[in-house]
């Protein structure tokens, strides 16, 4: 009896020990759409995978981020997480990861990668400069450009709109210049752009992801470009800026112009299920929950390592009006727990060689 | 001082002063004008410069619609100073604008094209910049104020400068020197003046006019010298002249005794005395006998001559200032003698008949016996001259009848 009871607590304490603590500094904010449907997928994986998850909103305030950083590492060493997922917006991972490195904290990249820095400075790659960044992954922004503007184009042509010397006039509202996901989202749109070859890009402009910016400048466009009858945008909000500028001047989304848009809000979901908006593409927001998988694998000894480090794989996936009738239907209410993130997991399924991480299988 | 006088340094501070504002006006306006001129095409220099430079970022920031961005371009532009209003108008229809609006109607607007940041393509739109006259006005009006404030400290400089050197030079000077000769007389004349001036090297215009008082001084001094000395040499002629008058008028001219005006103005002096001292006083008649005989013989010259030496005989034997002899009328004599009593009067005129009577040797060799005949009176108190002359005249001519060459009393 006092045997059994020993082992008890000794497998008590051993399962306590191996209960792994995340935290999640997030840099957007805590009423933020899209931030906080990629918290709630996070937490929908952890509960599934019994990881203890903490998240912090940075409420978009950079130096935040590092100020949680700071807060971490100042910790009494039990209250420490074990690992820290981040995202690398607005340059804010070097300090951030030279922090945490010096503190002893495993760190992993999510959402946002080191970018086009590939040199050792001021970052390296993974395991290298700071030896307990473990690596990262990103959602191929490339695919979003590529995926709404190509749908858009598609569906521009068979509307049959007016043509330009034979050309489609196409606007483009970008996030910002220097963002790598926004300036990838853009190569997207423009890779399809030259794929088409009976489209032509007339301008792009930058509207800081701002719905109100992107009906403003939309308000130029038009009159600068009047036959333009394609706008492309680099999310959701700038889409409808550019819809609401083009009702403004008596138009019908959907019926005498077309509109792209990049994410999953239920706002955006309507649009495309009533047809003003004609192509959509999102579902990106499942990174974090991904990167939970990866370091729950990683923490039973499987590392990522096999696949690479900096990982940057197809998330997201191109709405229809079906898909986005699911899509309302399962996540309407951002709650995720309906997927069962045990069954991505290589420590929970030994013969999966290689994560899948597309958004895809999430709707079927 | 004289109601109407005015000082040398007021006169010449005055004339400065209205020399110093005409030419102040003088340039004023010309500084002005020229300083409007040149600040206006510096503005429109720097407005070009501004727009030139803006130029890419506005382009830019209009291709890239980028609103705030244009905005705070335009903020920039307004701020610079001059620039009192822009705009932009773009063709697409919409306006930005910075500054007072109100300046685009009434100050210089500069147009500018905005192209398109590639180049090449039609104009985005269209860039206003309204310079503000109220910065010229004011830069002019600092550039003025700078030269008025240096022209008038220049001219206060001046005439303080002018006043200064006045007072030491010329006002104290002068003033000294009017005082002086104001104080000129005939005793101070030859004081000389004297300028509390200090030491100086060089002689100037006041130093000519002291010298000059001094030549002055002296020539005065001189002239009125020899004025005295004339004026002493006429008196002494003139009173030897009016002694000859005063000889002439009382004493007869032949034989230099007194005339019968004499008698008349003494004889009442001598009995006023006489009644005074109660002296007596003795009146003798003298005359010379046949005296008619003597002209008709031997001409009147030798008359003549006997009357001289008659008149000398005569006098050479009375007491001089006391006695007096007066030629009473042709070959009469009158003999005075004061504090002489009857007795003495008759011993003095028996003196005077021996006197006479001896011979007169006359010029031609030839010889002259003389007589005269002699009465004598005593003055009688309170007598009337007239009855005293009568009375010893009438005794002369008891002594005629009495045979002549006596003396009667």
């Amino acid at each position: 009896m006092r045997r059994t009871l020993l082992v008890f607590c000794c497998l008590l304490y051993c399962g306590l020990a191996q209960a792994m603590s995340v935290t999640f500094i997030n840099p957007g904010k805590h009423d933020e759409i899209y931030w906080l449907t990629a918290t709630r997928a996070m937490q929908a994986a952890a509960d599934d995978l019994g990881v203890q998850l903490e998240v912090l909103y940075a409420e978009r305030v950079h130096p935040r981020a590092v100020e949680f950083a700071r807060e971490i590492v100042a910790r009494p060493r039990d209250k420490r997480p074990d690992y820290v997922i981040l995202s690398n917006d607005y340059g804010t991972g070097p300090e951030i990861l030279r922090l945490l490195d010096s503190a002893g904290i495993r760190t992993f990249l999510a959402f946002s990668g080191r970018g086009d820095d590939k040199g050792p400075e001021p970052m390296g790659a993974p395991r290298t400069q700071f030896h307990l960044w473990l690596g990262s992954l990103e959602p191929r922004a490339e695919d979003a450009g590529y995926q709404s503007a190509k749908a858009l184009i598609q569906r521009a042509r068979k509307a049959k709109l007016p043509r330009v010397g034979g050309k489609l006039q196409l606007i483009a509202i970008g996030g910002d210049r220097s963002t790598p996901a926004s300036i990838a989202r853009d190569e997207g749109m423009r890779k399809a752009v030259a794929e088409a070859g009976d489209v032509e890009l007339v301008q792009e402009v930058y509207a800081a992801w701002n719905r109100a910016r992107g009906a403003e400048q939309s308000d130029w466009l038009y009159l600068r470009y009047p036959q333009a009858r394609m706008v492309w945008a680099g999310n959701d909000l700038m889409t409808f800026g550019a819809m609401d500028s083009w009702r403004k001047r008596g138009g019908q989304p959907g019926k005498d112009a077309f509109f792209s848009g990049i994410n999953t809000s239920t706002e955006a979901m309507q649009a495309l299920r009533d047809g003003s908006l004609a192509a959509l593409s999102g579902g990106h927001f499942i990174a974090g929950a991904w990167a939970l998988v990866m370091l729950y694998d990683y923490n039973r000894g499987i590392d990522f390592a096999t696949e690479g480090l900096e990982l940057d794989r197809t998330m997201f996936t191109l709405f229809d009006a079906a898909s986005a009738e699911r899509y309302l239907r399962y996540y309407g209410d951002m709650d995720f727990s309906r997927v069962d993130f045990r069954h991505y997991s290589k420590a929970f399924n030994p013969r999966l060689k290689r994560y899948d991480f597309g958004f895809q299988q999430l709707l079927k | 001082m004289p109601q109407n006088f005015r000082s040398l340094a007021y006169a010449l501070i005055r004339r400065l002063a209205l020399l110093a504002t005409c030419c102040t006006l003088l340039f004023s306006a010309v500084q002005g004008v020229w300083t409007y001129h040149s600040v206006r095409q510096q503005l429109l220099g720097n407005i070009q410069y501004v727009a030139s430079s803006n130029m890419p970022m506005l382009s830019v920031a209009l291709w890239d619609i980028e609103p705030a961005t244009v905005r705070q371009q335009l903020a920039v532009i307004a701020a610079r100073p001059g620039v009192g209003f822009v705009r932009v108008n773009v063709v697409t229809g919409q306006m930005f604008e910075a500054g007072d609006a109100s300046l685009l109607y009434h100050n210089q607007v500069s147009r500018f094209v905005i192209p398109p940041p590639a180049g090449g393509g039609k104009a985005l739109g269209e860039l206003l910049i309204v310079l503000k006259d109220n910065y010229i006005y004011r830069q002019v009006a600092l550039a003025l104020a700078g030269m008025l404030l240096g022209y008038f400290l220049l001219t206060v400089l001046l005439c303080a400068l002018v006043v200064y050197v006045l007072r030491r030079d010329l006002e104290k000077p002068m003033h000294a020197m009017a005082d002086f000769a104001g104080r000129l007389g005939p005793h101070t004349l030859t004081s000389p003046l004297r300028l509390q001036r200090g030491k100086r090297d060089m002689h100037d215009e006041i130093d000519l006019v002291a010298a000059g008082f001094g030549t002055l001084q002296n020539a005065l001094t001189e002239h009125i010298e020899s004025l005295d000395q004339q004026v002493a040499e006429r008196t002494r002629q003139l009173e030897s002249a009016l002694a000859d008058i005063r000889d002439l008028l009382t004493h007869d001219t032949l034989t230099g005794c007194y005339n019968r005006a004499f008698l008349d103005e003494r004889l009442p002096q001598e009995t006023a005395r006489a009644q005074r001292s109660g002296q007596p006083l003795a009146l003798v008649f003298c005359d010379i006998d046949h005296f008619k005989q003597i002209n008709d013989e031997y001409g009147h010259l030798v008359g003549d001559e006997v009357l001289r030496e008659v008149a000398t005989r005569l006098r050479s034997q009375l007491r001089n200032d006391i006695d007096w002899v007066v030629r009473f009328g042709g070959e009469e004599f009158v003999v005075v003698l004061p504090d002489t009593g009857g007795d003495n009067a008759r011993l003095v005129a028996e003196r005077l008949r021996e006197a006479v009577a001896t011979s007169m040797l006359l010029e031609d060799g030839r010889r002259l016996q003389l007589t005269a005949s002699l009465g004598v009176a005593i003055w009688q108190p309170d007598e009337e001259l007239d009855a005293w002359l009568k009375r010893a005249d009438t005794l002369l001519y008891q002594a005629k009848m009495q045979g002549r060459n006596r003396v009667e009393s």
